[in-house]
């Protein structure tokens, strides 16, 4: 896809349909493995199509390329988001997301670096991926190089404190090639955040440590394309962009509750889950 | 024996100063801190190289993950800290994003043993070797003196993936000269004898050498074998040595406990069964106290040595 040629609605539209696509796997993934997380990965699906069918300055034929944006998905959990993305993208075949969790897959339960091409780090061990990025973003300085780092950060993640650790050496050392995304669907395995442990409100806590904050509606593809390309243009700091997002979203009986954590749907429910996203595409407003 | 002088700087020292030279040389390695360089003596580098210097505050859970996201791509990373803190509070980021994904950060870890004595139980590192040598794709290396310490920051470097360097407080004595090389899998004979092997390494070397004079006395001749690579290994000199003396003494400044002494144990119940011991700490914390005091009433001292090798040698005779 060439940006230029298109308009910013087309942007848009192209962006809806391929996030369909995007929830259509992570269902049909997490349904065949009859394993994983639903919820988290659904809630983080737009965010992440629009980075990986527009944002991302990616080579899916040289997955390694030393000039490329890097992404960590620090909620490594919801990986067939991920996935999804990649194959999609074309860094493996569709096919292989019938194997996710699967005996000898390249698709593990957690993303790993070194199974699964286009995977730029290893997560699934809560509160880490923005430490990581902080070193993602250290080491593009060092050489110099204009690529940037985006990390997702699960609401829930925010719990630990290595996130704050994190986010102050962002600030210290003014990382502006990086870009955290807090996929807020306030609710974490236990329950609704507020319930487990209130973390509200999360943009002081980031303004406190002096990043930049902006705070958008994760399912609005308009309000994260304009998000997404505004970071770029925020000097001297790092920028967090809190999504308000909907655990689920996608699929009605999913949407907002816990126990789609970590469950997979049965025959039943994966059928109807199918229809309800290729049929609808209703942003909350 | 020619009497043994004690340094005049640690092993930390000896092995940053090192890192400062080999700055000069490989200009591509980074050096992660945790707001304690002037005791790792990072800052030597930190001050020559600051673009190439992080940091990164009392925080060593993100000094790690950060390091694991610097090296992710390749770079070496040099991510300094306490032994204790190293192994334990940030263990979990050095297991899974940098030991598994096998990247290339080195691990300069002050405090060994007990040699922090005098700091106490809460800075005394006694259960780094555990803890590290259980972790895939980990290699752990322990100097026993300021040169070793200096050549085995040139090992650690050129070594592929992630490798622990435990380095000590406290001056040792200095036993190797510029001549000696250390490898990857390496050991050391440093005193051949046929009555007994003792394996040891770090600042139990010199307690070894001690209890030798000592047992020499008495006509008895050990083996001292500095094994200064934990893991991996030398297999080959420890199955040669324990072949000819048929006992072995593991000593370590360490919970005895998954251990080398535990260790080599197995490797001797698989391939050579011979009269064993060893000795270290003994499932307890230690305290805050002169740091010969401290080895000597937790039972790692030259007098531990040689009372334990002499009950052996009287087993493998036939004793009971």
């Amino acid at each position: 896809m060439d940006k230029k040629s298109q308009n910013f609605e087309e942007r848009v539209q192209y962006l809806k349909e391929k996030a369909k696509e995007v929830r259509v796997n992570i269902i049909d993934m997490i349904f065949t493995a009859h394993s994983g997380h639903p919820g988290g990965a659904l809630s983080a699906a737009d965010i992440m199509t629009a980075l990986y069918f527009d944002i991302l300055k990616i080579d899916p034929n040289n997955p390694r390329w030393p000039d490329r944006d890097r992404f960590i998905l620090s909620k490594g959990h919801a990986c067939p988001v991920w996935y999804s993305c990649l194959a999609m993208r074309g860094y493996f075949p569709i096919k292989e997301l019938k194997t996710l969790r699967k005996f000898e897959s390249i698709l593990q339960g957690h993303p790993d670096m070194r199974k699964t091409p286009g995977i730029d780090m290893t997560t699934g061990s809560l509160g880490q991926g923005l430490s990581l990025g902080v070193g993602m973003a250290l080491e593009g300085k060092l050489v110099k190089k204009n690529y940037h780092i985006y990390v997702i950060l699960g609401d829930g993640e925010i719990n630990e404190g290595q996130i704050w650790e994190a986010a102050a050496s962002a600030n210290k050392y003014k990382l502006d090639n990086l870009t955290a995304i807090v996929d807020k669907n306030n609710l974490q395995m236990d329950g609704f955040t507020e319930k487990i442990m209130p973390m509200d409100p999360i943009d002081k806590k980031f303004e406190a440590f002096n990043w930049q904050v902006m705070t958008i509606n994760g399912h609005n593809m308009k309000e994260i394309l304009i998000a997404l390309e505004e970071v770029k243009k925020i000097k001297g700091k790092p920028v967090c962009i809190i999504a308000n997002t909907i655990k689920g979203k996608g699929v009605s009986f999913m949407e907002n509750i816990r126990k789609w954590h970590g469950k997979a749907p049965n025959q039943r429910e994966y059928e109807i889950a199918i229809k309800e996203i290729q049929g609808g595409n209703d942003e909350i407003k | 024996m020619m009497k043994l002088s004690k340094a005049d700087i640690t092993t930390r020292q000896a092995f940053s100063e090192r890192m400062l030279e080999y700055g000069a040389i490989d200009k591509n390695f980074v050096v992660f801190e945790a707001d304690i360089g002037y005791s790792t003596y990072s800052y030597l580098f930190g001050e020559a190289h600051p673009e190439r210097y992080f940091n990164m505050g009392i925080a060593e859970s993100n000094t790690m993950a950060a390091a694991a996201g610097m090296a992710a791509d390749g770079r070496t990373v040099i991510a300094c800290s306490y032994g204790v803190f190293i192994s334990l509070r940030a263990v979990e980021a050095i297991r899974t994003f940098i030991c598994y994904p096998n990247l290339n950060v080195k691990f300069l870890s002050s405090h060994g043993g007990l040699t922090p004595a005098v700091d106490g139980v809460t800075h005394q590192a006694t259960e780094d070797i555990a803890i590290m040598t259980t972790l895939p794709n980990m290699k752990v290396l322990a100097p026993a003196d300021t040169e070793s310490a200096k050549k085995i920051f040139d090992v650690a470097i050129k070594t592929p993936g992630p490798v622990f360097i435990r380095l000590m407080r406290d001056p040792l004595f200095d036993i190797y000269s510029k001549e000696d090389n250390f490898e990857i899998a390496g050991s050391k004979t440093i005193r051949e004898g046929k009555d007994l092997t003792v394996v040891t390494y770090g600042d139990i070397v010199f307690q070894a050498l001690e209890a030798a004079d000592e047992l020499k006395k008495e006509n008895i001749s050990i083996e001292i074998i500095d094994m200064y690579s934990i893991k991996p290994f030398d297999k080959k000199n420890l199955l040669n040595s324990i072949s000819k003396t048929e006992a072995l003494l593991v000593v370590e400044d360490h919970q005895k406990r998954n251990g080398l002494g535990y260790e080599l144990s197995n490797f001797c119940l698989k391939n050579r069964p011979v009269p064993f011991d060893n000795l270290g700490l003994n499932d307890t914390f230690a305290e805050s106290g002169n740091y010969y005091k401290i080895i000597d009433k937790y039972g790692i001292s030259k007098k531990h040595i040689f009372y334990k090798v002499k009950e052996l040698i009287y087993k493998k005779r036939g004793g009971k």
